[in-house]
């Protein structure tokens, strides 16, 4: 029932559409000129994309609310993921990630992508090392990090699996670590 | 009782500073041991693509609007070199055998259609130029695709004003002229 409210959200909502490509592209730049600057310390690369992905989030969370026009707080975590999934996608990447894989304490799921608008095209480097150590689409992990710490909640997300480097699916796992207080103010990353 | 029809038996991509960036070698049917295997040896394919590259410079001076240059040269009864150049320089040739592929007489369709299977068995009779359109559409999607990959850098491959490059050796691109160079044969319009 939630779940179809969220997908009519999700779809209604209008939103100004810019080229595929140009994202694609411009994301794959951002990624090849990370690899570049840090000499190809892929770990580190993921830190950044990480970090990025933090302060869009941050920023995003907040145009995500005008625009989906969702005043009331979701209820419990399953909700939370109902609407990353099928409003936060939907609006700013129009995709709707499968939301399965949950823990039997309702605190941590994984969104499963079936298609990945940053990913397309890509082949990572072939060094023997990108295929294990690199998660291209890394800043999707800090933007949900950065958007939920702004509606109080402190969650850990990262990626399992991708379809880049061979895997079945793209696959990311979300875990709740804690509701943050009002009260205290955010804690600085 | 069997008929050759063409087939692929090259495909070679070469940079803007004619430097090779990727060549596929495909297998002839050879009748006498009923198996397939290459007409000719790598640096021998290589030697025929750089020779495409005179003619390549020769024709780009009245050149097509299409980036179609059609037969190149036909090297020997089996043999001929078409040829593409894009705007950007990078030029894609396909060396087609025209006796490399078997069918069995009367038994396949595909052979009947395009140029035909009968008129093939020599190089005079030849391939309409635009029998090789799809290939070389193929292998521009295919390039295309290549320059999309944020992780190839076309630089490294054609430095600006200097000599040489590196080749490709994305595996993506590799598989896609494999498919294009297994699956043409005459009258096939898209690949």
């Amino acid at each position: 029932m939630a779940a179809s409210k969220a997908s009519r959200i999700g779809e209604e909502t209008r939103i100004d559409k810019v080229n595929a490509e140009l994202v694609t592209l411009t994301y794959g730049t951002i990624v090849a000129q990370l690899c570049k600057d840090f000499e190809d310390d892929y770990p580190e690369v993921n830190r950044q994309l990480d970090k990025m992905g933090y302060n869009i989030g941050l920023r995003l969370i907040e145009d995500y609310l005008a625009k989906s026009n969702t005043m009331k707080r979701c209820a419990n975590f399953r909700e939370t993921a109902d609407m990353i999934s099928r409003v936060g996608f939907k609006i700013f990447l129009n995709i709707t990630p499968q939301v399965t894989n949950w823990t039997t304490d309702n605190n941590s799921f994984s969104l499963v992508f079936d298609e990945n608008p940053f990913a397309d095209f890509v082949e990572l480097p072939d060094d023997g090392r990108a295929q294990n150590e690199l998660w291209y689409s890394n800043i999707l992990c800090g933007v949900l990090r950065g958007a939920l710490e702004m509606v109080q909640m402190q969650v850990e997300a990262h990626f399992i699996s991708d379809v880049l480097k061979g895997n079945d699916t793209t696959e990311m796992r979300v875990t709740l670590i804690r509701y943050i207080d009002d009260e205290l103010p955010p804690e600085d990353d | 009782m069997s008929a050759a029809i063409p087939s692929v038996a090259c495909l070679g991509v070469i940079g803007r500073n004619n430097n090779p960036l990727h060549i596929s070698i495909f297998p002839s049917y050879d009748p006498a041991a009923n198996t397939f295997s290459p007409i000719r040896n790598p640096l021998q394919f290589s030697l025929l693509l750089s020779s495409t590259i005179d003619v390549f410079d020769l024709r780009s001076k009245s050149s097509t609007a299409s980036g179609d240059f059609g037969l190149l040269h036909a090297i020997d009864d089996r043999l001929a070199a078409y040829g593409f150049e894009t705007n950007t320089g990078v030029r894609m040739v396909c060396i087609v055998d025209m006796r490399g592929r078997r069918v069995e007489a009367g038994g396949s369709g595909v052979a009947g259609q395009g140029s035909g299977a009968a008129g093939a068995s020599t190089v005079g009779a030849g391939l309409r130029d635009s029998e090789l359109k799809p290939v070389f559409r193929a292998m521009q999607s295919a390039y295309v695709r290549l320059l999309q990959n944020p992780f190839y850098d076309p630089d490294e491959h054609a430095p600006l004003g200097g000599k040489g490059g590196r080749r490709i050796t994305s595996k993506k691109f590799g598989d896609d002229m494999k498919r294009i160079g297994e699956a043409w044969t005459p009258g096939v319009t898209t690949l």
